[in-house]
């Protein structure tokens, strides 16, 4: 690499790149390299201001190779995926897609991810959804159930153990 | 059109059941059947964070479990929605991918083709029942200002086919004035409501949830109406705790726009789910005190 | 007896580097009826071409075949080369082992040798059949004609007009100026632009070569290069010019008056049914809106037309109707400008929401000392003091969804608007550019944004998302700077957007009714990007200005000078020298049945009443292959490219 960045001596990360390029190309979409960093998708980020998600920088940081400092980085996990960046992206780019891009090759490397999100999978891994039917309060602080409004129950996978397997195997899977 | 198969994913129908049982009320009255399918599950868009394949493979499953019945879908969460509709239009536009996951189909008996319809609530009201023919099923028309909020997932992205315009989009204020409401320019319309963020950074999320309610009542709002049980749960259920996180107090009524429906066409409340609506809906002349 | 010469050009290492020179050579050779073969590193360069002649005449060769490039560029080159020699300029054939071949096989050396193998064998297979032909001579129209009264149009007719050709000018508004009429300063100098404008447009009206159709439109246009027929129609103004002094007595009393929406102003001002576009409009002749005039449209305006009335000359004439008007001239300037793009193509911008969310030609009005506001800035909804400007730049250009291209001024328009708020507003407005990068590409415009850095300007360099119009009316936005890294709210008082430049809404039809093509972009297509900037794919017809592509000032005029020599170098000419490479007719097997007539888009071929046979008018014909492929007796023949010829290019390699 001709290159290092001095303040970390990190060098650009040529196979972190090609992932993130690999899932846009999946998804048909255009890789970072077009973007020319405009700003508009950081100006409109509803995670900005609150959380300083700054989509350009992660679409300029994706584009030269410094990944590692983003996977390391709890902001991957403050976008909101409002689609505003991708929707008015006048290079027609989607840095949320990259920035799910990234957040999935943050786990797949092991990265800790918030509990929040994990118990959703595992929910889903066991039963289909992502929680099971919730006992909710009323205007008169009275607890209902499907069952006592009337509802019919709730659809689920016939043989579980099968989705589980097949979800195990498609995790695997690079798509494509 | 008169069966439509109901594919409610994950948040429907497991807290946001005011929603389930409006729809479940509403729509029979404007001529549509809707056909409860077993064996679906998740959309897969909440896992996206963790791995795209997981997103894929899920949408496509309940795609093809409707294929199977030979139902076309109506997803009323716009979450689900842009998931089936991106899984369907990636699938569309990337054979490889498609056959990889139809093997892995093949391992619960299943085949993706692509041969059906989804809907939401939204199109389904405005393009397929149509406006003229709610309107004769209006019997008290509401009187109220109503701002109308989409959610993102619903409108975006352009470049898959979504249910309305991404920058402009008029059906939710279209059918409000069906209804006899009106609903003057909500300039936050297109903005987000912090769900997304809710299970791992709450206090920004009720931060956005807040905002855009207060500028609801600096607009003067009598309401504020969705068609997104994520972004209803984060308005009403949540709205207190969003109060706290902003500071001050909010007082707006949010309803389900299937409710508004409801009640404009004369239903009895109580069918609509009313009573689980935590926010001050009472404020409304139109909602009667003792349901 | 056949005896052909293959001359192989390395063009440098373009194909030396990729075909393998020597084997091309050695297999050329032992081609039948090839007594020749040989190569040379640059075959079009002067001792290229002696290697050509002097093998001419050595070896008595009767065919050559050239294998180099596209014979686009040289086939002129080498047919005169075999001329010089003694052979029939139509002797010659091409193969192209460069773009064909070498370019695009770059990493397949041995497959490109074989394919350059078959190329050059079919070549050499069709040599063997050329026949030499004779170009006749055709007579040539000395007058031009030049269509859009922009700063382009204007400067090519008045190029041609000042060396002595007669030049119709058609424009369709009724006035000539074009978009530089509505601007108030231009960059980089800042002088005035109806200053430097209206003397050029008086120049058009006085001079004695140029008849000035104002108000008219092309429809139809046919022939070929140095004989064009054109018909233009003339749209009734419902005024007679040739009584109308221009006083504007009408447009005083017009009961329209200060109701109709003026495009000339943009939309910003109100003008009469009956108007002209400006003051310095050329010719100065009032003109009837047909679709505003209450007399026109319901037949009744009061009592009586008040227009009619005051008009002492007795001008107004409800009845005049459309003309027909046929011209014959040998060249076709075309100068038809751009259109802005509607804003609204990015609604998140909210042009739709303010009226003080403006374009910056909108702006060009606002502060033009003629404008609707007689260049007094005010902001547009309420006539309050403006304290802030705000301008966006790259709106819908370097857009994937809307405009791909750049429009190329419209950098250089907001600085100068930034300089000329400065000037009118002195220190206390504040202005914000939003760009992302500042193009200042052109011959003192780098200079020019340095007085803009130097000033009071605020250059954020970023894109907003959205531009939102509070209820009381205010606008803010959001942008990121990617330079200091902040977001910042920026509330102002007007926003001025600078939207793509975009081709004019008809330019498809008036492509088709040129025949001239039209780019991806939709701007008409020039024959090459470097080396023929003006010229079209349609002989004889050229292009200007910003018709070819958005452009400044200066570019537009240089262009239009150069469409005007170009086309010089047509109608100057007595005679032009005609293709030979025409369609032929075999007498024999024409049963006359007249489908070519129908087909051929130059009203080249026509039925002989006497013998019954679809004739070619050699004139006419371009050679484009229209009825040879509709002719369903195979009668119709492209001369030195027969069905037969072709079939043994194809035997050749099959
Ligand atoms: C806001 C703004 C500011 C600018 N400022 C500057 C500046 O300061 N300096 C600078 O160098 N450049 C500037 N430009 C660029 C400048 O406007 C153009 O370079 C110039 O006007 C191009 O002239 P044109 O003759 O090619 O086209 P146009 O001016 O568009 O003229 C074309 C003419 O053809 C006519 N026409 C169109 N279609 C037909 C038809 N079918 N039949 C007959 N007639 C037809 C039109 O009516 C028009 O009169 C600016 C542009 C904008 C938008
Ligand atoms: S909007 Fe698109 S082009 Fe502009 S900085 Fe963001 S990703 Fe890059
Ligand atoms: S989707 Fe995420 S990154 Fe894109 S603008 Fe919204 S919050 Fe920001």
């Amino acid at each position: 690499m001709s290159i290092i960045d001095l303040t970390s001596m990190a060098e650009p990360e040529g196979e972190q790149q090609d992932k993130i390029n690999e899932i846009l190309k999946t998804l048909k979409e255009d890789i970072p390299n077009d973007c020319y960093q405009c700003g508009k998708c950081t100006s409109g980020c509803e995670a900005f201001i609150l959380l300083e998600l700054e989509p350009h920088k992660v679409m300029a940081l994706s584009k030269s190779g410094f990944i590692d400092e983003l996977l390391n980085s709890d902001v991957i996990w403050t976008c909101v995926t409002c689609l505003k960046c991708k929707e008015r992206c006048p290079q027609d780019l989607a840095p949320v897609d990259v920035i799910f891009a990234l957040k999935n090759i943050a786990v797949a490397s092991g990265k800790q991810i918030d509990t929040g999100i994990s118990n959703m999978l595992q929910s889903v891994l066991g039963s289909g959804y992502i929680q099971q039917p919730k006992e909710v309060v009323d205007k008169d602080n009275k607890a209902v159930t499907r069952d006592s409004l009337g509802l019919p129950s709730l659809p689920a996978p016939k043989e579980i153990q099968k989705l589980q397997q097949v979800l195990m195997k498609a995790a695997t899977e690079t798509l494509g | 059109m008169d069966k439509i198969g109901l594919y409610l994913g994950c948040l429907i129908p497991t807290e946001q059941y005011a929603y389930e049982m409006a729809l479940r009320e509403v729509l029979p009255d404007l001529g549509i059947e809707l056909v409860d399918v077993e064996g679906v599950a998740c959309c897969g868009a909440p896992l996206r964070h963790i791995n795209l394949s997981l997103t894929m493979y899920l949408s496509a499953r309940n795609m093809a479990i409707f294929e199977k019945e030979g139902l076309d879908i109506l997803a009323p969460c716009p979450y689900c929605h842009q998931a089936l509709s991106e899984a369907k239009h990636v699938m569309e536009n990337n054979p490889a991918l498609k056959a990889k996951i139809n093997s892995n189909l093949e391992t619960e008996g299943l085949t993706y083709k692509g041969t059906i319809k989804h809907y939401h609530v939204l199109d389904l009201l405005h393009d397929v029942i149509g406006i003229d023919n709610i309107k004769e099923h209006v019997e008290e028309p509401l009187d109220a200002n109503i701002a109308a909020h989409y959610g993102c997932h619903l409108i975006r992205p352009n470049d898959i086919p979504r249910p309305d315009d991404s920058e402009n989009p008029q059906k939710l204020e279209t059918l409000l004035k069906t209804i006899g409401a009106k609903s003057d320019y909500y300039k936050e319309k297109l903005d987000c409501c912090g769900a997304h963020i809710m299970v791992n950074e709450s206090e920004s999320a009720l931060t956005k949830t807040g905002q855009k309610l207060q500028a609801v009542e600096e607009q003067g709002f009598d309401a504020l109406t969705t068609l997104c049980p994520w972004g209803h749960r984060m308005f009403d259920a949540k709205q207190e705790d969003a109060a706290k996180v902003v500071g001050g107090s909010i007082d707006v009524p949010v309803l389900y726009y299937l409710q508004l429906l409801g009640i404009a066409m004369g239903k009895d409340q109580n069918t609509l789910g009313l009573t689980l609506n935590l926010s001050p809906t009472d404020k409304l002349s139109f909602i009667e005190e003792e349901i | 007896m056949v005896k052909i010469g293959v001359f192989i050009c390395h063009c440098g290492t373009n194909i030396g580097g990729v075909v393998d020179i020597d084997e091309l050579v050695e297999f050329s050779s032992r081609l039948d009826d090839v007594v020749f073969a040989t190569d040379y590193k640059y075959m079009c360069s002067d001792p290229g071409a002696r290697v050509i002649k002097e093998a001419i005449e050595e070896h008595e060769l009767t065919r050559v075949v050239v294998t180099s490039c596209s014979p686009r560029m040289h086939e002129p080159t080498f047919q005169s080369v075999i001329e010089d020699a003694g052979l029939n300029r139509f002797c010659l054939e091409m193969a192209n082992i460069r773009e064909h071949c070498s370019w695009v096989h770059k990493d397949k050396k041995e497959e490109a040798t074989q394919k350059a193998k078959e190329l050059v064998a079919m070549a050499v297979r069709k040599s063997k059949t050329l026949e030499p032909l004779k170009s006749f001579q055709k007579e040539v129209v000395h007058d031009a004609l030049v269509i859009g009264a922009g700063i382009a149009g204007i400067q090519a007719s008045l190029d041609l007009a000042e060396a002595g050709k007669k030049v119709y000018l058609v424009e369709r508004e009724p006035s000539i100026g074009g978009r530089m009429a509505q601007l108030d300063k231009t960059f980089p100098t800042l002088d005035c632009s109806s200053c430097i404008l209206t003397p050029k447009m008086m120049d058009v009206a006085r001079h004695p070569n140029i008849e000035l159709l104002t108000y008219s439109e092309v429809t139809e246009v046919d022939g070929s290069v140095g004989d064009f027929d054109v018909k233009v129609k003339r749209k009734p103004a419902y005024v007679d010019w040739d009584k109308c002094n221009g006083c504007g007595e009408c447009a005083q009393v017009c009961r329209m008056k200060g109701r109709v929406e003026d495009e000339f102003n943009e939309g910003l001002g109100k003008r009469s049914a009956i108007y002209v576009p400006f003051q310095q409009a050329v010719p100065l002749k009032y003109t009837i809106d047909p679709n505003k005039c209450l007399m026109l449209l319901s037949g009744r305006c009061g009592e009586s037309p008040p227009c009619q009335d005051v008009c002492e000359l007795g001008a107004i004439d409800y009845e005049q109707e459309e003309e027909m008007m046929e011209l014959n001239v040998g060249s076709i300037i075309v100068a038809t400008g751009y259109d802005m793009m509607d804003p609204n193509g990015m609604y998140e911008y909210g042009y739709d929401h303010s009226p003080d969310i403006i374009t910056n030609l909108e702006f060009e009005r606002l502060i033009s000392s003629s404008g609707p506001t007689s260049g007094e800035i005010r902001r547009i909804s309420d006539g309050e003091e403006v304290k802030s400007v705000s301008f966006i730049l790259c709106v819908g250009s370097r857009d994937q969804d809307l405009q791909e291209y750049c429009c190329r001024i419209g950098c250089m328009s907001a600085l100068k608007h930034a300089y000329l708020l400065r000037d009118h507003l002195g220190d206390e407005v504040d202005l914000n550019i939003c760009y992302t990068d500042i193009r200042s590409f052109g011959k003192g415009y780098e200079e020019f944004y340095r007085r803009i850095r130097d000033g009071n300007t605020t250059l954020i360099r970023g894109r907003p998302s959205e531009i939102n119009v509070e209820k009381d009316g205010s606008i803010n936005f959001n942008v990121f700077d990617t330079m200091t890294q902040k977001l910042l709210q920026v509330n102002s008082d007007l926003v001025v957007l600078v939207p793509a430049l975009v081709p004019r809404k008809d330019s498809g039809e008036l492509s088709q009714i040129l025949r001239i093509s039209e780019g991806t972009d939709g701007f008409f297509l020039e024959s090459h990007p470097k080396l023929k900037p003006a010229d079209t794919a349609t002989d004889g017809v050229f292009i200007a200005g910003c018709c070819q592509g958005p452009k400044d000032i200066p570019d537009a005029v240089a262009q239009a000078s150069g469409a005007a020599s170009k086309a010089m170098g047509i109608i100057s000419r007595e005679e032009l020298e005609s293709d030979p490479m025409i369609a032929w007719v075999d007498e024999d097997i024409c049963v006359g049945c007249g489908v070519c007539i129908d087909v051929c888009p130059y009203s080249a071929r026509e039925l002989n009443e006497v013998t019954g046979i679809a004739e070619v008018d050699e004139i006419l014909c371009t050679g484009c292959g229209g009825c040879i492929a509709a002719c369903p007796s195979n009668a119709c023949i492209h001369k030195n490219m027969t069905k037969q010829q072709i079939l043994r290019m194809i035997d050749e390699v099959i």
